[in-house]
C-alpha cells in the first residue's frame, strides 16, 4: 500500500497507508488526519482539502485539471505547490508522497 | 385532507408500498414541521409511492437519500421539483454531469471559505443594522423584518450592486421565501429574471471583478456563454440563497425562542457557536427536492420506472436514528453534527453557498443574542410553517423586554 506523509504546519507528521484508486483527501479522512475537512466530499467545489505538495513531488504528479485550478485560486495562502487533495489519485507511483497542510486549515 | 390530485396506482407498485401522503401537508405540520416529517419517517415504509401531487416515490432514510443523491446516472436532476418543469441550460440545479460541471466551475470559487471570510464584514454590518432597528420596538415579525432581508442585502454585497436595489428585490424575495399560492413562486422567479437580465446586460458591456461579470463573460466549452444560460445561472445563485437562508433562520429563531437554556448556553460560552450552527442545521433541514428516473431500474427491492419522480426530503437525513443517536435532541456539544446531515446535499450539486449560509447563521446568533438575549414567541400568536420544495417559516412573531439589556 502506498504511503503518504501529511505534515501539519506546526511540524507534526502523520504517516498513513493509502489505497490505490482513492484520493489523497480520502486517505487523510480515513486516517483522521487533522486539517482536511473536505466539505464538498471530493468534487473540487470547496477548497477545504487544500495541501502543499512537497517540492520534490510537485512535477511528478499529473497536472491539475481546470476545475481544480480555478478552485485552488480561491483557497487561502496559495503557493505554486498548492493542490486540492481530493483531485490527487493514489497510485503505486505516489508511494512516499509528502504533503504539507496549510496553517489556515490546521489552525482552525 | 383534500386531494389536490390523484391518479391510478401504476401496476408495478406493490400494494404495501402505496401510502396516501401529501408532502405539502404532512400530518401535524402546524405544531412542528420537523416532528411531522419525523413521524412520517417512523411510521411509513422506507420507500413508498404516493398518488398525491401527480404521483411519486418518496425515500425517507438517510442511507437511501445519500445513495440517490450520489447516483445521477439513474437519478437525474433534470426535474428537480415534484410536478415541476424540466430545467434549462445554465440553471445548474437541473443539469447533470458532465455538463453541469462547466457552469458549476464558474460559481464555486466565489463561495470558498476565503471569499466568504472577505464578505463576512458585510454580513455582520447588515445584521447589526437590522437588529439595532428592531431592538427598541420590543417585537418583530422575524421572517419579514429580518430573515428574508439579510440574504438579499448579502447578495447585493457579494456581486457589487447598490444596496438601494433591495427595494426592488424584496417583494420578489417575499414571493419566493413565502409563496402564498403556486403562482407566487413563479412570479418571484420572473421578477428576479428581469432584474438579473438588466444587470448582466450592463456587466457584459462593462465587466468588473465580480461574480456576475465573470458569468456573463465566461466561455462554456470554448464558446461564449449563451445570455439566457448566464441569466439562468445568475438567478440560481441569487434564488438559491433566499428562501433557504430565510427559512432556516426562522426555524433557528423559533427554536431559541422556545429554549432559553440553549440561548443561555451560547451566551455563556460563545466558543460553542460554530458547532451550534452545524447542529441547528442538522436538526432543521429544509430542502425537499426530487430526482427523475432516467431508466427502469430496481432500488432496494423496489421497481422504479423511467420518468417517475422520487422525493428525497433531505431534512430526514439528520433526523434518522439509524444515522445519528437521539436525532431530535439539539446538543450544541454533539461531535461533528455536519457528518450526520444532508442539509446541503451530497455529490456534485452539493450547495456552494454552505459557507455563506453558515456565516449568516453564525453572525445572526452572535449579534442577536448580544443585543436581544431573551425573547419569546409573541403571546397570542402561533408560528406558521409550511412544507414545500423548501420547508419554510411563514410567520414568526417574537417579543422581548426593551430594557432586557
Ligand atoms: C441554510 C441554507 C441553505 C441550504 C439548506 C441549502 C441547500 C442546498 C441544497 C440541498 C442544494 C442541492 C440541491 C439538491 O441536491 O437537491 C443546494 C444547491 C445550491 N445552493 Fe444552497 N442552500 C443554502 C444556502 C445557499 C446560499 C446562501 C446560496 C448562495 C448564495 C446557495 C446557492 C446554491 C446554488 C447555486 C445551488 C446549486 C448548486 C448546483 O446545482 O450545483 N445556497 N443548496
Ligand atoms: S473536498 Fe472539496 S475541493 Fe476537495
Amino acid at each position: 500500500m502506498p504511503k503518504i506523509t501529511f505534515i501539519e504546519d506546526g511540524g507534526a507528521e502523520h504517516a498513513v497507508e493509502a489505497t490505490v484508486g482513492e484520493s489523497v483527501m480520502h486517505a487523510a479522512m480515513d486516517n483522521l488526519v487533522p486539517g482536511i475537512s473536505a466539505e464538498c466530499g471530493g468534487y473540487a467545489n470547496c477548497a477545504t482539502c487544500h495541501v502543499y505538495v512537497d517540492q520534490a513531488w510537485a512535477d511528478r504528479l499529473p497536472a491539475p485539471e481546470e476545475v481544480e485550478e480555478v478552485m485552488i485560486e480561491a483557497a487561502f495562502d496559495v503557493r505554486p505547490t498548492s493542490r486540492l487533495s481530493c483531485q490527487i489519485q493514489v497510485t503505486e507511483a505516489t508511494d512516499g508522497l509528502i504533503v504539507n497542510l496549510p496553517a489556515s486549515q490546521t489552525g482552525a | 385532507m383534500t386531494t389536490n390530485s390523484t391518479m391510478d396506482i401504476p401496476a408495478h407498485v406493490p400494494q404495501d408500498r402505496v401510502v396516501d401522503f401529501d408532502y405539502l401537508r404532512p400530518t401535524g405540520i402546524d405544531e412542528d414541521l420537523h416532528l411531522a416529517w419525523k413521524r412520517a419517517q417512523d411510521s411509513l415504509p422506507d420507500i413508498f409511492w404516493t398518488p398525491r401531487n401527480g404521483g411519486h416515490w418518496v425515500a425517507t432514510r438517510a442511507q437511501d437519500i445519500k445513495a440517490i443523491q450520489l447516483d445521477h446516472q439513474r437519478f437525474s436532476h433534470k426535474r428537480l421539483l415534484i410536478q415541476g418543469p424540466e430545467g434549462h441550460e445554465g440553471s445548474v440545479l437541473t443539469m447533470d454531469p458532465p455538463r453541469h460541471g462547466l457552469y458549476r466551475m464558474l460559481i464555486s470559487p466565489a463561495f470558498s471559505p476565503k471569499a466568504i471570510a472577505a464578505l463576512e464584514p458585510i454580513v455582520r454590518q447588515t445584521a447589526v443594522t437590522l437588529i439595532e432597528e428592531l431592538r427598541p420596538r420590543g417585537e418583530c415579525e422575524f421572517v419579514g423584518d429580518f430573515a428574508k432581508v439579510l440574504p438579499v442585502e448579502v447578495f447585493l454585497g457579494l456581486v457589487d450592486l447598490p444596496l438601494e436595489d433591495r427595494e426592488f428585490l424584496l417583494p420578489f424575495a417575499e414571493k419566493i421565501a413565502r409563496p402564498r399560492n403556486p403562482q407566487d413562486y413563479g412570479e418571484g422567479q420572473a421578477g428576479l429574471t428581469q432584474y438579473i437580465s438588466q444587470v448582466l446586460t450592463a456587466r457584459a458591456q462593462q465587466p468588473g471583478g465580480d461574480l456576475l461579470s465573470k458569468i456573463v463573460t465566461a466561455k462554456i466549452d470554448g464558446e461564449p456563454i449563451a445570455f439566457e444560460a448566464a441569466v439562468a445561472l445568475s438567478r440560481t445563485v441569487l434564488a438559491g440563497g433566499l428562501d433557504t437562508v430565510a427559512s432556516i433562520l426562522g426555524f433557528v429563531a423559533r427554536f431559541l425562542a422556545l429554549n432559553p437554556g440553549h440561548r443561555r448556553q451560547l451566551i455563556d460560552d460563545p466558543s460553542l457557536v460554530g458547532n451550534a450552527v452545524e447542529e441547528l442545521i442538522r436538526r432543521h433541514g429544509i430542502a425537499n427536492t426530487a430526482r427523475v428516473l432516467t431508466q427502469d431500474t430496481e432500488f432496494k427491492g423496489v421497481r422504479l420506472r423511467a420518468g417517475e419522480q422520487i422525493l428525497i426530503p433531505n431534512n430526514l437525513y439528520g433526523l434518522d436514528e439509524r444515522q445519528v443517536d437521539d436525532p431530535l435532541v439539539v446538543d450544541f456539544t454533539r461531535a461533528h453534527p455536519d457528518r450526520h446531515s444532508a442539509a446541503f446535499g451530497n455529490g456534485p450539486h452539493r450547495c456552494p453557498g454552505s459557507f455563506l449560509a453558515k456565516s449568516e447563521i453564525t453572525v445572526f446568533l452572535q449579534e442577536w443574542l448580544a443585543r436581544i438575549p431573551d425573547f419569546d414567541i409573541k403571546p397570542g400568536t402561533t408560528p406558521r410553517m409550511a412544507s414545500g420544495h423548501v420547508n419554510a417559516t411563514h410567520e414568526l412573531h417574537l417579543a422581548w423586554d426593551t430594557d432586557s439589556r
